[in-house]
């Protein structure tokens, strides 16, 4: 279904002019990688800090209030670099599911990590001590860790697997 | 034995062959070998971000540089590990090729450079940490945090380019 969009898509003007530049992928997918680095790190490390790891280190509000700025700001140069290789290569992420899964999963895990960044704002003191924090603060990190890896997989077997579905 | 010599036994060895995709049912092992690197990379450069920042004075201002390393560089040192061993068994696929290769190498003098400063500023800047830990760090303690951010930088993007150039 969407592959005559995807077709159209890599007729266009800017399109061709951007497949015309062979530097502009991997410059695009490196400082891609470098936004996930940002992203990937900083989930790792407040799920980490709410299942109980680095409890010597800032606590939970502190953590988080720190860190989920930037992970939207690596948000939106993961989504600005995605559309440049994605106008650039349209039918290689149309076609396959890894494509599709990712986007699904990107929605969920950002759509969770605002809910939880405004249950930490507006209780800071119940989610930093350990026995007052709820108990969903421990299924978010282990299911946000988990999403992230994902995303991470299927982010990296599209370009493994589109060509079987092309 | 000579370096050419060497290469091309690491290449005879089987598991280089299972990398490459050559015995029946290994033609994974690449993929996931190449998306358990990239898990581990954006460990790396997350967490060395997040401490480069600190010093350079643009992020995490809230926590001392010494409370902020020594809650973040282990993760660092067991992410590098990881990688290490995922880059060595990348590597092992095609010895020859990436020993040859010029971003190949040219990741390797960053990662070189970035040790080098690293040893520099924990020997200089850092031996008086506490002078500066809770405020503003000193000129060379902000210099090593910018080289550091460059070279990593360098590393992932010459790393990214690898696979467009073998």
């Amino acid at each position: 279904m969407f592959r005559p969009f995807a077709d159209w898509l890599s007729n266009t003007a800017l399109s061709k002019t951007l497949q015309d530049q062979a530097w502009v992928v991997p410059t695009s997918q490196s400082i891609h990688i470098i936004a996930v680095s940002i992203v990937f790190g900083s989930a790792c490390m407040i799920n980490l800090r709410l299942l109980g790891a680095g409890r010597s280190g800032r606590s939970v509000s502190q953590l988080s209030n720190t860190l989920i700025p930037w992970m939207w700001r690596g948000l939106a140069v993961l989504m600005l670099t995605g559309v440049v290789q994605t106008v650039t290569e349209p039918v290689r992420q149309f076609v396959t599911p890894m494509f599709w899964a990712k986007m699904t999963m990107i929605i969920v895990v950002a759509v969770m990590t605002a809910l939880y960044a405004k249950a930490v704002r507006r209780n800071a003191p119940q989610w930093d001590a350990a026995s007052t924090r709820p108990r969903r603060a421990k299924a978010f990190a282990i299911l946000s860790t988990l999403l992230w890896m994902a995303i991470i997989v299927c982010g990296r077997f599209i370009g493994y697997t589109w060509s079987f579905y092309a | 034995m000579n370096i050419a010599a060497l290469l091309t036994a690491i290449e005879s060895w089987p598991i280089s062959a299972a990398l490459r995709g050559e015995t029946p049912g290994t033609e994974w092992l690449f993929p996931i070998t190449e998306t358990l690197h990239v898990m581990a990379l954006a460990i790396v450069f997350g967490s060395i971000a997040m401490v480069d920042l600190r010093l350079l004075g643009i992020a995490s201002r809230n926590s001392t540089v010494s409370r902020l390393s020594d809650e973040v560089l282990p993760w660092t040192w067991t992410a590098w590990g990881a990688a290490a061993v995922f880059g060595t068994l990348m590597f092992m696929a095609k010895a020859t090729i990436y020993a040859g290769n010029l971003q190949f190498r040219l990741k390797f003098v960053c990662m070189g450079l970035a040790a080098l400063n690293m040893l520099i500023f924990k020997l200089g800047a850092y031996r008086h940490v506490e002078r500066w830990d809770a405020g503003a760090p000193p000129l060379s303690a902000k210099l090593a945090g910018g080289l550091s951010l460059a070279l990593w930088i360098g590393v992932v993007f010459f790393g990214r380019w690898i696979g467009f150039t073998t």
